[in-house]
């Protein structure tokens, strides 16, 4: 719990990488309408991958961020020979990831459906879709940060390594919201979660001492 | 009780050090001594266990987890000096009411500006902050490295009273130092020598 205030606290006062990648996504939607087509009827039903893909590229921006001041002052260091579980700081590091690029956009999904046209159920079933799918990422982008830490060209490397793993998220998530929540995608998208919530926190410790030992 | 047996580090092509040997018993002292680029901070995360391609034995006997203090000590910018020292304490699992932090500070003489983010620190400063925690902790063995650089006179005088009531306590202590430390001029030393 200490670590997790820490991080929100190190968010708070250095807002600025969270904002990057919201203002990116809110741009993106925002621009869209005005560069297709204004058209509602034809907006509406790219609503929801134009926020899934939104907010997958805003988690993959805010990646390597999250990491390198730790990594640069040597916290990752005395994270990995405390007596806490790495994996458990691994989680917390992920969760404050969440926090600060994929809850901003859940909470802004209703205004960014609106500027889409979407109808409300759709909106409902894209923030669902989200609720479930954006841990994943954040998982993921976690493992990608940690993996890439500390090398010169992190940002370059780190979607290049990491992208294909968010796929599964984004196709099942999407169709999820698509097709109004059938629940074969649903189930899917929650075993997901699950198995990236018991097995990524434990690759990234693993990651995480190659990391400080370079 | 810290032993190193017959340690050797191959790095990027070389041996970095080879067969070194050392034995540091509780209460002694023992400082690194090497020219830059001789492997001292690869030996010091070997040591904190940190870095493990190495061959031959680390001893660490019934004394716990080292401390460890490297050349990034580990100080957020974003935050203040108190939570800073609380983090690196909770990592450690001591929880530390703020009287004793701020006494560990005010050793080091930080006084003013606790309730500061550490951006507004000097370099020193943020030094003192990391080297409080000397103060708390309860690790048996000490590593550091370089801890004496970027403090001016009186901030070295400090921390090496703090590091003689460690050793007077039954502590080890292992430092590396570029300057001559009169306090520990008799300390054993180990020579770090790079081969090609």
């Amino acid at each position: 719990m200490t670590l997790l205030l820490r991080e929100l606290k190190i968010l708070l006062r250095s807002p600025a990488g969270a904002i990057q990648s919201l203002m990116f996504a809110v741009l993106v939607i925002a621009l869209f309408p005005l560069a297709i087509t204004p058209d509602p009827d034809q907006l509406a039903p790219l609503g929801i991958g134009l926020i899934w893909v939104v907010t997958l590229l805003a988690c993959l921006l805010a990646a390597d961020k999250s990491l390198a001041s730790d990594y640069a002052d040597g916290s990752l260091e005395q994270m990995v020979l405390s007596d806490y579980p790495l994996w458990w700081m691994c989680l917390v590091k992920s969760m404050a990831h969440w926090v600060s690029c994929a809850l901003p956009l859940l909470l802004m999904a209703p205004i960014l459906g609106a500027m889409l046209a979407m109808p409300l159920d759709r909106i409902v079933w894209l923030m669902a879709s989200l609720v479930l799918g954006s841990p994943i990422l954040s998982l993921f982008c976690m493992l990608g940060a940690m993996l890439t830490v500390g090398l010169n060209q992190s940002s370059a490397l780190l979607p290049i390594l990491i992208a294909p793993f968010l796929v599964p998220t984004l196709i099942l998530g999407t169709q999820w919201a698509t097709t109004g929540g059938e629940a074969f995608y649903g189930y899917m998208l929650a075993a997901l979660l699950c198995l990236s919530v018991v097995t990524l926190p434990f690759a990234t410790a693993v990651v995480a001492k190659i990391a400080v030992s370079r | 009780m810290l032993q190193i047996e017959s340690l050797s580090c191959f790095r990027q092509d070389r041996f970095l050090f080879k067969d070194l040997n050392a034995k540091v018993l509780p209460g002694q002292a023992l400082q690194i001594v090497g020219e830059n680029g001789s492997g001292k901070t690869t030996l010091f995360k070997i040591l904190a266990g940190l870095f493990d391609e190495y061959e031959g034995r680390v001893i660490l006997a019934d004394a716990g987890r080292p401390l460890y203090l490297g050349h990034r000590y580990a100080v957020n910018d974003q935050l203040t000096p108190i939570e800073n020292l609380n983090f690196l304490l909770k990592l450690n699992d001591m929880q530390q009411a703020e009287g004793p932090l701020t006494a560990a500070l005010a050793r080091f003489q930080l006084c003013s500006g606790l309730d500061q983010p550490c951006a507004a620190l000097s370099e020193g400063q943020k030094k003192r902050v990391a080297l409080a925690r000397l103060m708390l902790t309860s690790a048996r063995i000490w590593l550091l490295d370089e801890a004496f650089s970027a403090l001016d006179a009186p901030g070295r005088a400090v921390l090496s009273e703090v590091c003689q009531a460690h050793l007077a306590s039954g502590g080890t202590l292992i430092f590396s130092s570029h300057q001559g430390i009169p306090e520990f001029a008799s300390a054993a030393q180990l020579h770090l020598k790079a081969e090609l």
